[in-house]
């Protein structure tokens, strides 16, 4: 099996404008039975105030895990993530 | 015993030499501000570059042939670094065992130093969005948690008796969690997790990635095959794979190289048909922690 890539739009999700935070979603964490992702801080931005939404943000970490099942594509509310290989 | 024992077990288990539990041992190692900055971001932890290589995509970089054996090896060294120079930005000297309840229960009652806190499961939080009370930290740590807010449990109590602590391990245990127990950083021990597979990130790189951040129980299960009337009740209990039923024997079988000598196979048997023996004891898993 290849590599998987999987890519989030962080204009859609988190630390940026018009994204919603992640933090008060995380469905793509929750459907993952591989547990692919991580909510996380995001790296970088400067933090006045840490529980700013922009701070926050999902990355897909553990990527040769994933099962290609296609759910958190399926479960995206802003479909924001896109999964290929 | 194993080769953290030998150093920091004074003789017995490490996790049960009362110096590691101390607040003298935390203040002499200037724990405080350490602590404080490593967990104000600590779900960084995975997508922070650390010397040149995060963990995204961690599967395909340990398989590159020479660089994949150098990412292992500086893995290994960071998550059991004794150094003084600790980077809090890294988990640094961050690993832990498996240990049965009756381990977990003898730590709340007689070794955690006070004041005790429960809190939400970084892990769950951060790798599957749940929010988890489970956690039970102690000693500095609970002060700095503390501080805090998204691990701060809602409509609970956050400060805990030693009894409280008990009783919610015991509850973890019947919903079928792990218990481990941390350094962090070693020699300094102020966590008792409550985990599962795959969403703890400990047991993750473990089981995954082979990399040593949890290590096996002291023991192993071992089925009595004259008590085990086959209910199948223990198979469902075990997050490691390593019991099955067996049609032909009709009782289960332990594959004692899977076995983390959890116990909770043996805490659901209505039978008594399943013991745990001390790992030493069985010479094809001796020393295998
Ligand atoms: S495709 Fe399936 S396995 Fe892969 S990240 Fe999405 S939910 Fe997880
Ligand atoms: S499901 Fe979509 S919107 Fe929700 S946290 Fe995941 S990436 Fe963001
Ligand atoms: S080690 Fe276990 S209980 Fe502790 S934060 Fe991680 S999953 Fe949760
Ligand atoms: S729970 Fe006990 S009696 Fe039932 S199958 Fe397991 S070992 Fe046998
Ligand atoms: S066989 Fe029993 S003791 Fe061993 S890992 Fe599984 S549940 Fe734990």
């Amino acid at each position: 099996m290849g590599k998987t890539k999987i890519k989030i739009d962080y204009s859609k999700c988190g630390n940026a404008t018009g994204g919603i935070d992640p933090r008060s979603c995380g469905k793509c964490l929750f459907v993952c039975d591989p547990a692919v992702f991580v909510r996380h801080p995001a790296i970088g931005v400067k933090e006045e105030n840490p529980y700013d939404p922009r701070c926050w943000q999902v990355t897909a970490v553990w990527l040769d895990l994933c099962t290609r099942c296609g759910k958190c594509v399926e479960v995206c509310p802003q479909k924001a993530i896109t999964v290929s290989w | 015993m194993c080769k953290w024992c030998m150093k920091h077990g004074a003789g017995g288990k490490w996790y049960l030499n009362a110096r590691n539990y101390s607040n003298e041992l935390a203040e002499s190692m200037n724990l405080r501000a350490y602590l404080e900055e490593q967990w104000r971001n600590f779900e960084q932890v995975y997508i922070r570059k650390i010397m040149g290589v995060s963990s995204i995509g961690l599967g395909y970089k340990l398989k590159m042939p020479i660089i994949g054996r150098l990412i292992r090896w500086s893995v290994e060294r960071m998550i059991h670094s004794e150094s003084p120079n600790r980077n809090p930005v890294r988990a640094d000297g961050h690993f832990g065992q498996v240990i049965p309840i009756e381990e977990a229960k003898l730590i709340m009652m007689n070794l955690a130093a006070e004041p005790i806190i429960r809190n939400y499961c970084m892990c769950r939080m951060m790798q599957k969005g749940i929010k988890d009370a489970c956690c039970i930290n102690f000693g500095l740590l609970s002060g700095v948690i503390e501080k805090l807010p998204r691990f701060i449990p809602e409509n609970m109590k956050t400060r805990i008796t030693r009894e409280e602590a008990v009783e919610a391990l015991e509850e973890q245990n019947q919903k079928g969690r792990v218990s481990t127990v941390w350094f962090q950083p070693v020699p300094y021990i102020n966590a008792i997790c409550s985990c599962e597979v795959p969403q703890c990130g400990g047991l993750r790189l473990r089981m995954d990635y082979g990399l040593y951040t949890v290590y096996k129980a002291e023991y192993v299960a071992e089925v009595n095959p004259d008590l085990c009337q086959g209910c199948k009740a223990c198979v469902a209990r075990c997050q490691f794979g390593a019991i099955r039923f067996s049609p032909t024997l009709e009782r289960v079988i332990i594959d004692l190289t899977k076995c983390f000598g959890c116990g909770l196979c043996r805490d659901i048997c209505h039978y008594n048909a399943i013991r745990l023996v001390p790992r030493d004891e069985v010479p094809g898993v001796k020393g295998k922690y």
